[in-house]
């Protein structure tokens, strides 16, 4: 059975015709399955646990980036404790462009658009970040300004010129890198230093010079101040250990997704 | 993990790490894909592939590669299992093994050399 977790957001009243249409669509295209709508009494990893204990045939979560996030930690959470990788596959309905970046990597359109992409059912399977004990799919910032970088134990980075740290599973921003396609299953995470001078991360720019490129499986990343920026959606005060999970999630994507 | 599909620029695209000039890396920097060194390494450099060390590069380190053009100042011993490649641009203060090398008129070089048959240095990067 399908199982559609509507984030708590979706409630307010300007959202109504947008689920309205939604359903319709999902009527339509014949995936119809359970509602389950989040509020105050039930929290997502509950859900999505008890959810793939039944066995469920899809679980498919309606909002945006900070939903799909805690989507994808409770499902490591749930393949950790089964050592094993959940084969239920996570779709993605996005709604509202608040947020949603991350829905063009994946190559899914947003709200009753996305249905279609449910419908085709491709499935990726994909490495996942793990920062701490919190798991993201896209990318993890912190700005370079006191930032120490050690990776693999081996040696260390220092960083002499103000910019932006970029550790990345999947590289969402495809105007910097312009001919360079992520890999999502290589058991490998990037480093990518950027400085402020910088325009860019793209290797055919002029300025690829000025920008850094590591790759790595264990990274430990401290700064006093700042935090990391896990999937644009949720902030890991420092130190935090960066390295790549083993724990895979099988997602539904687009034909139109970044890698 | 990340692949160009540009054909143009065959160094850039192909390197699994950059260091870009402002950064500086401390410690025992090895790697199997290609390496481009715009910036500071100190410690030691070892990659299976070519390594690239740009004009403004500084390097304290001792350094092994498959294939290696330098630019940049060293400061250590290199090991070039093939093709090193010395610009003019290059300081190095440090001996050199290789099985062959070019020298570009006006880099300054100060140590010895040895030219080698490549199959040892080979061998111990592989073992490494």
């Amino acid at each position: 059975m399908h199982v559609y977790i509507y984030d708590s957001y979706l409630a307010q009243k300007k959202y109504e015709s947008i689920i309205a249409k939604i359903e319709t669509r999902i009527t339509d295209l014949g995936l119809g399955g359970k509602i389950v709508r989040l509020g105050v009494m039930n929290s997502i990893y509950n859900t999505i646990e008890e959810e793939l204990k039944k066995n469920a045939k899809t679980i498919v979560v309606v909002g945006n980036i900070k939903i799909l996030n805690q989507a994808i930690n409770a499902f490591a959470c749930f393949s950790r404790s089964k050592q094993n990788t959940c084969k239920t596959p996570l779709g993605f309905i996005p709604v509202g462009k608040k947020d949603n970046k991350i829905a063009k990597i994946l190559g899914v359109p947003s709200e009753e658009e996305a249905c279609n992409v449910l419908s085709a059912r491709r499935i990726e399977t994909v490495d996942l970040g793990l920062a701490n004990q919190e798991y993201f799919l896209t990318e993890a910032r912190i700005p370079t300004e006191k930032t120490n970088v050690e990776i693999d134990t081996d040696y260390s980075i220092e960083i002499t010129e103000k910019g932006e740290i970029v550790i990345a599973n999947i590289l969402s921003d495809l105007n910097t890198s312009p001919g360079i396609k992520s890999k999502i299953n290589d058991g490998v995470l990037e480093l990518f230093i950027k400085p402020k001078s910088s325009n860019a991360f793209s290797r055919k720019n002029k300025k690829i010079k000025n920008n850094s490129v590591f790759s790595f499986k264990k990274l430990k990343i401290s700064n006093p101040e700042k935090g990391v920026v896990l999937d644009d959606s949720i902030t890991l005060p420092t130190p935090v250990l960066v390295s790549i999970a083993e724990e895979k999630l099988n997602l539904i994507v687009g034909k139109a997704r970044f890698f | 993990m990340f692949k160009s599909n540009d054909q143009t620029s065959h160094n850039i695209k192909e390197a699994e790490t950059i260091i870009g000039p402002s950064i500086k890396v401390k410690g025992n920097f090895h790697g199997e894909g290609n390496i481009i060194i715009e910036g500071q390494v100190e410690g030691s450099v070892k990659t299976s592939s070519y390594l690239l060390i740009g004009d403004k590069a500084k390097i304290e380190a001792k350094i092994e590669a498959k294939n290696a053009k330098i630019g940049g100042e060293v400061i250590g011993n290199i090991k070039i299992d093939g093709f090193l490649e010395i610009k003019s641009s290059a300081k190095i203060l440090g001996n050199i093994e290789a099985k062959e090398l070019s020298i570009e008129k006006g880099a300054k070089f100060d140590g010895s050399c040895q030219m080698t048959s490549g199959q040892t240095s080979k061998n111990e990067v592989a073992k490494e």
